[in-house]
């Protein structure tokens, strides 16, 4: 009886670790192929001046820009700054009408995921180190309206735990009312990819549900930077990738190369409250500038231009701004771009 | 047998014991699980310390506080003195782990040590109690709650989480299953299992003391209960006044024996199965099938043994007998002679002399005089979210073993979180609110330019700044022009602390992007 039972269990057991070897070996065969599908993308140099359009789910599994979408800009402004009242999903609401409707972002049952900045759990949203819970929640119902499937909202913060930081930032409460989910950046995602246009990167450990979304939404909150100088669209996705630390080092570059991979679809700096100094942790309200403004784009670096206006500096004078020009990931050329400015009233 | 004996089957009382102490162990196993902050009130979190009378009495022994969170102890004790050792038998989840792993095979018919090293138990409970009267707590990492506590937290628990995370990394490798193991990792994680792995120094160590108390099971059944608990000494101890005891009804028993087999704490004495001479002696003066309430865990498996049905549990008032190997004043002059040399020795350790460098203590605990009032459980370590607490192996000396002690190159302490002040369940971590733990100085930064990216390498990096958590922060950037080893002119941003406003919370140590050691170290602080 127990010789009996303990030959079944190592039987088991033999068939356990044969199925587990045999996942290494599918596993090793099936590294290939999912790089592959993104190598494919039409370059950025390309799409450098259209604006992109989210590709439908069926078809692809990342947002990719096509050049004849250029027509499709032609009526609609480039780039949306809305300004004024007390209401941070007016302004965002408002913003996103303009530039044509979540709809031309978001295809009924599209895969969302919206990344603001809830960097630390340190602070409550009027210190503006994490994006306004307000601007979160607007655009989960944006999506939701349009007919997205799943709206999933995440940030890995690098201060305290992603549990505490959704709550105290006030993002978790607003996204859960407005019907989307917050998910807690799991590491077993973080995986190996290709950056194919990538200048000073080649390879890098980037969230994977990031790169299979339909439709990623950027929101980030504007903010001081002690080597960036500014926090803004491009600099938020830092929040994707694994060792963070090492992006460090040539942060303008870099930080370029991981735009030309992630390529969010949309990009919202939500300027309500900036925070002008001590970022990105902030903590002290005289750092804080209510500014009550959002700025709304398909174009990253042109939303990232203009928010640097905003602090009074010049798009050139942020490194990650000039790579991303350069290498055709947008346009930083404000003068030459159609900006519509809204005002809301209150 | 009692009438309430009498409604129930011997059988089934052992049978409910069983489950009692499964559910005991899962209930500890839970309480370890959820110790994260955040994952239970703390109070809850901590509520197995404080049901430890022998860590609620050393501790106020050490620190001649008592914090009215610790009544709760007297529950065991209330439970002790009405039907004794049964913590050890029913609850104590050490004793189940023993029971668990039994190695009834490995012992085979092996005559188990004689009775008079019961005692040591006693010996090492006086040197505890005294040592804590002077102000040492070093033994409580003798205390069975303490020992289950660290060896699921600092290895069962990581190690079951590494293999965990193995096996999903296997399965997150296979395409079509990459979305459900994804799901399924998003439902235990941070449920059940941390988000990002845990690393325990000594993770291995822990575990082979653990083992090692298994192992002492070959011995004797429960080798660790009779001979060595000092916990099990205290309950020991109050037992002898316990209301409810077992005895044989004379009349009934034909002196098989079977119960004294049976018996796992080997109590039981009949005189031509006794083992040394003492326990002869014992037994002459004892009826047969006698045993000592000190010594009997209320296991009840002495009932369905006997086929008699000789054996019950009644009530009794005389204190029962003290035997040889109980504490008398040899061993108290002993116990107290032992602490003395003890402390005396631990005292002229070097760190007692000039505190180490490295010894960083959680936020309020340097001011609290942490070593005397920290009973080695633990739990501030398995609540810290950020890994940084771990047991302190030689930062405090020996005195301070097992202590908690912040490795910042392991975690930080993080800005937004008092978790370990407010689980500590003796309050050696002061349960700071969390405003006042943001102003508590725990160390002090200092940059080595050596190897410091900016200024080593000149190129920028600032990544010590950018982590700093204070409103103004602890470390500004300098521009600053230099030249480089070939006397180009480079401009590079340079970190300087500005170490009156340092806290030390380490988070710069912790994220430096150097290889190994960090650039920016956290010291303790000047005293």
């Amino acid at each position: 009886m127990t010789n009996a039972s303990r030959r079944q269990f190592l039987r088991r057991l033999a068939a356990l670790s044969g199925a587990t070897a045999g996942t290494w070996l599918l596993a090793a065969c099936g590294e290939s192929s999912p790089p592959a599908t993104q190598e494919s993308m039409p370059t950025a140099a390309e799409s450098a001046t259209a604006a992109r359009e989210p590709a439908t789910p069926a078809s692809e599994s990342a947002p990719s820009a096509k050049p004849s979408d250029s027509s499709a800009s032609v009526d609609k402004p480039y780039l949306v700054v809305a300004r004024g009242g007390d209401q941070p999903e007016e302004l965002v609401r408002r913003s996103i009408a303009a530039l044509g409707g979540m709809e031309r972002f978001v295809k009924p049952g599209a895969n969302v995921i919206i990344k603001p900045n809830i960097c630390v759990a340190y602070h409550t949203y009027e210190y503006a180190a994490t994006t306004n819970p307000w601007v979160v929640g607007a655009l989960v119902k944006l999506c939701r309206e349009a007919g997205a499937g799943r709206v999933r909202v995440m940030d890995s913060p690098f201060g305290g735990t992603a549990e505490q930081a959704y709550a105290r930032s006030g993002i978790q409460e607003q996204v859960l009312a407005a019907g989307g989910e917050m998910e807690t950046m799991q590491r077993l995602k973080f995986v190996a990819t290709d950056i194919p246009e990538g200048k000073d990167i080649k390879n890098w450990n980037i969230y994977d549900d990031i790169l299979q979304a339909d439709v990623v939404i950027d929101v980030p909150v504007a903010k001081d930077h002690g080597l960036a100088r500014l926090t803004l669209g491009m600099k938020n996705l830092l929040g994707v990738v694994e060792d963070r630390g090492s992006m460090h080092r040539n942060m303008g570059q870099r930080l370029a190369d991981l735009t030309s991979r992630v390529r969010p679809a949309l990009t919202v700096v939500d300027a309500v409250r900036m925070l002008m100094a001590n970022g990105p942790t902030g903590g002290d309200l005289g750092d804080v500038k209510k500014m009550d403004t959002i700025v709304a784009s398909a174009d990253i670096v042109a939303a990232d231009s203009y928010a640097a206006t905003l602090f009074g500096l010049q798009p050139a004078d942020l490194a990650y701004i000039t790579a991303g020009a350069a290498m055709g990931l947008g346009r930083s050329d404000l003068a030459n771009l159609k900006i519509e400015e809204i005002a809301v009233g209150g | 047998m009692s009438p309430t004996a009498r409604a129930i089957t011997p059988r089934r009382w052992t049978r409910l014991r069983k489950l009692v102490q499964v559910l005991a162990l899962a209930a500890f196993v839970a309480l370890v699980l959820f110790g994260r902050s955040g994952a239970l009130p703390p109070d809850i979190a901590n509520i197995a310390m404080r049901l430890d009378p022998l860590a609620v009495l050393a501790h106020l022994l050490s620190s001649k506080v008592f914090l009215a969170g610790s009544a709760l102890a007297l529950l065991v004790v209330g439970l002790t003195l009405l039907f004794g050792r049964a913590w050890c038998g029913w609850l104590c989840p050490l004793g189940t782990a023993l029971d668990l792993f039994s190695l009834r095979r490995m012992r085979g018919k092996r005559r188990a040590p004689s009775d008079a090293w019961r005692g040591a138990k006693y010996f090492v409970l006086l040197t505890l109690l005294v040592a804590a009267y002077a102000g040492n707590l070093t033994l409580m990492v003798l205390d069975p709650l303490t020992i289950a506590y660290r060896t699921l937290s600092t290895s069962l628990l990581p190690a079951t989480d590494q293999i965990v995370r193995l096996v999903e990394q296997a399965l997150y490798a296979v395409p079509f299953l990459r979305q459900s193991v994804g799901t399924l990792d998003g439902l235990i994680r941070p449920a059940l299992l941390p988000v990002d792995p845990f690393y325990y120094r000594d993770a291995l160590l822990f575990l082979m003391l653990f083992a090692g108390i298994v192992a002492l099971n070959a011995f004797a059944q429960r080798f660790w209960c009779r001979y060595l608990c000092p916990l099990g000494g205290l309950l020991g101890l109050l037992s002898k006044v316990s209301l409810v005891r077992r005895e044989v009804i004379e009349t009934q028993c034909t002196h098989c024996d079977a119960c004294a087999r049976r018996c796992p704490t080997g109590t039981i004495q009949f005189t031509h199965s006794a083992g040394g001479s003492e326990s002869a002696a014992r037994a002459a003066s004892l009826p047969p099938g006698a045993s000592d309430p000190s010594e009997c865990t209320m296991c009840l498996e002495c009932l369905p043994a006997c086929p008699q049905g000789a054996t019950a549990f009644t009530l009794h008032k005389a204190p029962a007998q003290w035997n040889r190997y109980d504490p008398n004043r040899r061993m108290a002059l002993a116990s107290v002679a032992t602490a003395a040399l003890g402390i005396g020795v631990l005292s002229s350790e070097l760190a007692a002399g000039r505190d180490t460098p490295h010894w960083i203590q959680p936020p309020g605990a340097r001011e609290n005089d942490l070593l005397s009032k920290c009973i080695r459980c633990g739990q501030c370590a398995r609540a810290c979210p950020t890994g940084a607490i771990q047991p302190a192996l030689f930062e405090a000396g020996v005195t301070g073993l097992w202590t908690p002690v912040l490795m910042p190159r392991v975690g930080y302490c993080d800005y937004s979180c008092n978790a370990c002040g407010q689980v500590c369940p003796v309050q050696a971590i002061p349960p700071l609110p969390l405003e006042e733990k943001r102003l508590q100085v725990i160390g002090k930064a200092y940059i080595d330019t050596t190897r410091c990216i900016a200024w080593a390498d000149h190129v920028d990096c600032i990544v010590c700044e950018e982590m700093c958590p204070l409103p103004d922060k602890a470390i500004k950037l300098e521009v600053a022009e230099v030249r480089t080893a070939d006397g180009a002119p480079v401009t590079v941003r340079l970190p300087q602390v500005n170490r009156d406003r340092c806290i030390g919370c380490g988070i710069c140590d912790y994220k430096c992007p150097v290889n190994g050691q960090s650039a920016i170290r956290v010291y303790a602080p000047p005293a």
